[in-house]
């Protein structure tokens, strides 16, 4: 079974992040890793390479992803490419699921894993959109699969349910945590990494016309809320002033 | 020009973000611009909510809409939409959402936005808020005039919304379409309980509860209060609570009205999934503990002591 992993590039949690320019610009640390979700598809990938008896993995970065390409890689994956292309930082969602999917498309694929969001804007959206660009059905929030009768039988939790479901290959499964845990790559896969061909396509190579991406209206940072007002007293006491509080001045009971 | 809502069911009614997104829909129209309803599938028959509320109802049955599937649903949105060519098309963030919009902005070709905040009137169009990095910052994004898809977080909006026009109901039905993924086995969900991303109040717990038996007394106070129960990551990892209901990066998402919090040390990966709470109560034993930093109001105490203080307190009022 070859399986492609789309993989993102995306902003530590831990980095610092700045309003600046009043409001016009977002000044963010550069401690960069491979996005928490896709770490977990590509360690499913591999897992399901070996459980369907072989083929090759590969992983599609976009832009700035090439770390996270080389990443994938040192934990496993055979290949590697990226859409190298300055249009492709800031794109829109769209432009970039389009020239995943021609690469894709391109390298030939049984199955197309990626990450349920990113960390950074947590938004979802190009796993299932490379899905439709693909005419290739979609499951999000994946959290098992394994081949059978020619497709795959797929684990998930919905809305306080889990469902097995029956997925006719190709397709796409956006990866939840609980799937599989990641393993830290050794030494000679980051070797690998380093050393490995990453086959690098422009939009233009692909055929791609990017999208005009939708304007970003300023910045602001979080809200900040007033200093913690602490309620003081023994248990009884301190909840049925917190308690009047709630009711009387946030007016949230 | 109109603005469309992507209507879901819940209950023998609408989800309460569906209401939400049709109430700003009429605060943020142009004037003249119609507010219209897409109800699909088990929505047909749940959509009596509407009534006076938007300006058309648009009613959508067929065969493979009920339960709700993938496929069929992204066929039967997507042709309606086409034809219509909305300004703003309105989704409540949630399963159905992830699993239809990314496909639908696909097909027609338009830009979509998912985890948004807050939607506003602007020149020219609209403009919404999202938050990226986890919280650590929020970007406004400006729609101008083409159609554009928009998913927002529930308990974005107020749901209140006059009851005052004449709504025009259609009906039509999809061409029949059979979705390429069989649903082999579903157990029933947690059917009782309000879902924990659209809860008006969440009471979350972490380690500092000690047990897996002490998180009776979340659940205590979150019926106390009518509201779900959300967890940290610690307490997934130790087996006492099940992923779905962790909240932060891993977890859910929640925007509830109060978020109470105990035994939560308040690492940024909890907090980037509660951030947005309108009101936060932290209990914690350290009062240096970061949590207070993401609180409004906070009482330093044992939470095994705090939580059913609370809960008695919380019933005394409604006696
Ligand atoms: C990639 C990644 C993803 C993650 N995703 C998530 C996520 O989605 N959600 C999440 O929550 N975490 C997540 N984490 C873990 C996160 O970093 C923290 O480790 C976790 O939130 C800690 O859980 P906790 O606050 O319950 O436990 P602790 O950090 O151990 O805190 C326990 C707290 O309880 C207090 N306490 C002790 N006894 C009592 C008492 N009797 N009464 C009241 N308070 C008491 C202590 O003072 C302390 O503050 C993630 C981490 C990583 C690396």
């Amino acid at each position: 079974m070859d399986i492609a992993v789309l993989v993102k590039e995306v902003p530590d949690l831990e980095a610092r992040v700045q309003v600046v320019q009043d409001g016009g610009a977002l000044d963010v640390e550069n401690k960069r890793v491979l996005n928490f979700f896709d770490e977990i598809a590509v360690a499913a990938a591999l897992q399901l390479k070996e459980a369907g008896g072989g083929g090759r993995v590969y992983a599609v970065g976009a832009g700035s992803g090439l770390e996270a390409v080389r990443r994938a890689i040192a934990m496993g994956a055979d290949a590697g490419f990226l859409v190298d292309d300055p249009a492709v930082d800031g794109a829109d969602p769209l432009t970039v699921a389009r020239a995943l999917a021609a690469v894709v498309r391109a390298e030939g694929f049984d199955l197309v894993l990626a990450g349920r969001q990113a960390t950074d804007d947590e938004a979802g959206l190009v796993g299932p959109m490379v899905a439709e660009l693909l005419g290739v059905p979609c499951v999000v929030g994946v959290t098992a699969a394994e081949p059978a009768d020619g497709g795959l039988v797929v684990g998930r939790e919905v809305d306080g349910a889990s469902e097995r479901l029956s997925v006719p290959v190709p397709a796409v499964l956006t990866a939840e945590k609980g799937w599989v845990e990641p393993r830290v790559p050794q030494v000679m896969g980051l070797m690998k990494a380093m050393k490995a061909e990453i086959g690098r396509r422009t939009l233009a190579d692909l055929g791609v016309e990017p999208v005009p991406p939708l304007a970003a209206a300023g910045y602001h940072g979080p809200r900040s809320r007033p200093a913690v007002r602490m309620v003081e007293g023994e248990p009884a006491e301190a909840a049925g002033e917190l308690v009047r509080i709630l009711r009387d001045e946030a007016r949230v009971l | 020009m109109a603005i469309w809502v992507i209507c879901e069911e819940h209950g023998d009614g609408l989800r309460r973000t569906t209401q939400e997104l049709a109430a700003q829909a009429r605060r943020v129209a142009e004037d003249g611009e119609p507010v219209v309803a897409l109800a699909v599938g088990a929505c047909v028959g749940r959509a009596g909510w509407l009534d006076g509320r938007v300006h058309r109802v648009v009613k959508v049955a067929g065969g493979g809409l009920v339960p709700f599937s993938a496929d069929p649903w992204v066929a039967a949105v997507a042709a309606v939409l086409a034809e219509a060519e909305p300004r703003l098309v309105l989704w409540g963030e949630g399963t159905r959402a992830r699993e239809v919009m990314p496909r639908v902005a696909a097909r027609l070709g338009w830009p979509a936005v998912a985890n948004a905040l807050a939607l506003e009137a602007a020149d020219g169009g609209a403009r919404v808020l999202r938050p990226v990095l986890g919280g650590k910052a929020y970007q406004w994004v400006s729609l101008g005039g083409a159609p554009a898809l928009v998913a927002f977080r529930p308990n974005s909006f107020d749901p209140e919304v006059a009851a005052d026009l004449d709504t025009r109901v259609e009906e039509r039905s999809a061409e029949p379409c059979e979705d390429r993924v069989r649903v082999l086995e579903r157990t029933a969900g947690d059917g009782g309980r309000v879902p924990l991303t659209e809860a008006q109040v969440v009471v979350a717990g972490g380690r500092g509860l000690k047990d897996a038996a002490n998180l009776a007394l979340l659940e205590d106070l979150a019926d106390a209060l009518g509201g779900a129960v959300g967890v940290s990551r610690a307490v997934v990892d130790a087996g006492w609570a099940d992923h779905a209901i962790q909240v932060g990066k891993s977890g859910k998402t929640v925007s509830p009205a109060l978020y109470v919090v105990a035994g939560v040390s308040g690492a940024v990966h909890h907090t980037m999934g509660m951030d947005t709470a309108k009101v936060v109560v932290a209990i914690n034993t350290d009062p240096n503990a970061p949590i207070f930093k993401y609180a409004d109001y906070g009482v330093v105490g044992d939470a095994l002591q705090v939580l059913p203080a609370l809960a008695a307190a919380v019933r005394a009022l409604g006696t």
